[in-house]
């Protein structure tokens, strides 16, 4: 099996330019039903009003930070089983483990690469 | 002679240097040969307590090289990276769209090397939250001076930097975005200036 090419995908991030390389490059994996979001507050309200089948979110940001998304989503009845791939420039064990105990699917350092990012997709959805 | 309640009260440290100028002025006024050792700890103290409050009134972000244009300057250099980030990214796209059309191997090797300009063009993003840690930084620095300069009543010092003069006033580096001139303001200046030399 291999990705869905049809997901919808929400991608959050405070600055331009990241929002920019990660819309590209779900581009690149065939990907392109992508919608953006600049914080956690604009994820959640957007994660309200159109379905999607990933997040992948950065972690610093304002307001509400991708742990608060995260959380949010997660206690949420209906989107508690959503993908959600944290992609952050924080990576302290103690950054990793809170986001693991929170439910983060899976999380990918900045700077990261493109292969990078459709392993951890993949990885997220099982396929190869 | 100055009361015991003046020196027992809440005082600044102001406060506390003009005391000792005041009580070095009656120390002087007195006729005994022992008051000379003690006169000169308390021009020594009087004097170091100017100089502190001098040093610490220089901090104060307002002097000419403040830590407010510095932290305008760190707020540009993350504005100028973003665009040439998405500039560069422009390229890179426009790179994209025609590779697309090319045959193998050449199109592969074009996308290759636009997915690794996508990549790289993420430093934009690793400076900039490098940056805004060091702002955030700068602005704790800055509080705390403010802080130190009111708890010692800082007043005016000398400069920490003389002020440049001559050809070397005229370096002053990128201007900020909102303080710079476009290519049209210089253009009308020079316009302005006439056709002598």
């Amino acid at each position: 099996m291999s990705l869905n090419k049809s997901m919808r995908v929400l991608i959050v991030d405070d600055y331009s330019t990241m929002l920019r390389i990660l819309r590209n490059l779900l581009r690149q994996l065939d990907i392109n039903a992508v919608d953006e979001a600049n914080n956690g507050e604009e994820a959640l309200s957007m994660l309200k009003t159109k379905p999607f089948d990933l997040i992948i979110s950065d972690w610093n940001m304002a307001p509400m930070t991708g742990l608060e998304l995260l959380r949010s989503v997660r206690g949420d009845s209906q989107l508690k089983r959503l993908p959600f791939i944290m992609v952050t420039a924080e990576s302290k064990t103690e950054n990793v483990i809170t986001a693991k105990q929170a439910g983060v699917s899976n999380y990918i350092v900045k700077p990261f690469n493109a292969e990078t990012l459709r392993a951890k997709i993949a990885s997220v959805f099982g396929v190869q | 002679m100055l009361r015991e309640t003046e020196v027992a009260g809440q005082l600044g440290l102001g406060d506390a240097q003009d005391y000792l100028d005041r009580l070095i002025r009656e120390l002087n006024g007195m006729d005994s040969h022992k008051k000379l050792p003690l006169v000169l700890v308390l021009e020594y103290l009087s004097r170091h307590i100017r100089v502190t409050r001098q040093e610490i009134g220089a901090l104060r972000p307002d002097g000419r090289r403040s830590l407010g244009t510095t932290a305008d300057e760190l707020e540009e250099i993350v504005a100028e990276t973003a665009k040439a980030a998405n500039a560069i990214m422009s390229a890179a796209e426009a790179i994209e769209g025609i590779a697309a059309g090319l045959p193998q191997p050449a199109s592969g090797a074009l996308i290759d090397a636009v997915t690794r300009i996508y990549e790289a063009s993420a430093f934009q993003d690793i400076t900039g939250q490098r940056i805004t840690k060091a702002l955030q930084a700068l602005q704790g620095i800055e509080n705390r001076i403010e802080t130190l300069a009111k708890a010692c009543e800082a007043i005016a010092g000398p400069a920490e930097m003389p002020a440049p003069a001559g050809d070397a006033a005229l370096l002053n580096g990128p201007q900020l975005g909102r303080a710079a001139y476009t290519q049209g303001d210089i253009d009308a200046l020079f316009e302005s200036l006439g056709n002598g030399p």
